[in-house]
């Protein structure tokens, strides 16, 4: 971060490399659209590149700072677009035929997972599948509690306690890694 | 609100998740526990890396890494 600070376009190059699929998965996550996804990764890595100077390792570390800035990106295009309306379809398909997509991903034996995916994916996957659906709607689709109360048919106050019992599962399970993230 | 309860509230503001009505308590309880309450909400922007890394990297087009750099080596020389 410091060398895209300093207006080194060969480290944004470095950043990017590594960095570009974690963000492309989060985006596509959010979006839904192949196409819409990579035009979505250009402007965001171009908004990194502008905004680098914002990033004060003393608050966290770069990829925390990239993902919050990318997830924001992306929920606002979900909105804006309206693409919104596919999206909205594609996810309730999903939901239907799948009422966990983090289960689906956490069983793909094909992936080769790193040893910090392993233990993300095993702390999600042990949470009940409605506080995975809760938290799925709510970081990846930005949706309110309220929202997530309307979309799953269940009442606010079950909402916010899956949402809340869900999120402290997942904050202490990543303890031992919070200092790699 | 007792810490315990910040710390609840905490994780659902890093995801954007509290309610408006919500919200104002939590700034409220935000600036009752100072700089407690700072540290804790950064290590709760953890969560956001971890959900993006639960996910499987995907590939991306070629092309748009070209268009950035051009476009980042453009803006540089303007």
């Amino acid at each position: 971060m410091q060398g895209i600070q300093a207006g080194d376009p060969d480290a944004l190059s470095q950043l990017y490399d590594r960095y570009n699929g974690i963000l492309k998965a989060l985006i596509l996550r959010v979006i839904h659209n192949e196409a819409e996804a990579d035009d979505l990764l250009q402007e965001i890595f171009m908004e990194i590149w502008k905004q680098s100077k914002n990033f004060s390792a003393q608050k966290g570390k770069p990829l925390g700072w990239m993902v919050t800035l990318a997830r924001r990106r992306a929920i606002d295009g979900l909105r804006k677009k309206q693409a919104y309306a596919r999206a909205e379809e594609r996810l309730q398909n999903e939901i239907e035929q799948q009422p966990n997509a983090w289960v689906h991903n956490a069983t793909e034996d094909e992936i080769m997972l790193s040893d910090t995916r392993t233990l993300i994916r095993k702390v999600i996957s042990s949470l009940p599948p409605p506080q995975q659906q809760a938290i799925d709607l709510a970081f990846f689709k930005g949706m309110s509690q309220r929202e997530i109360a309307a979309k799953t048919n269940t009442p606010l106050g079950t909402v916010k306690t899956r949402l809340e019992l869900g999120l402290k599962k997942i904050y202490d399970g990543l303890k031992e890694l919070r200092d790699e993230l | 609100m007792n810490f315990e309860q910040f710390q609840n509230q905490s994780r659902l503001y890093v995801i954007g998740a509290l309610e408006p009505e919500e919200l104002e308590e939590f700034e409220k309880a935000r600036k009752k526990f100072g700089k407690k309450a700072e540290e804790f909400i950064t290590k709760c922007y953890a969560l956001h890396e971890a959900f993006a890394l639960s996910l499987r990297p995907a590939k991306s087009s070629a092309a748009i890494k070209e268009r950035l750099m051009a476009m980042v080596k453009a803006k540089k020389e303007a």
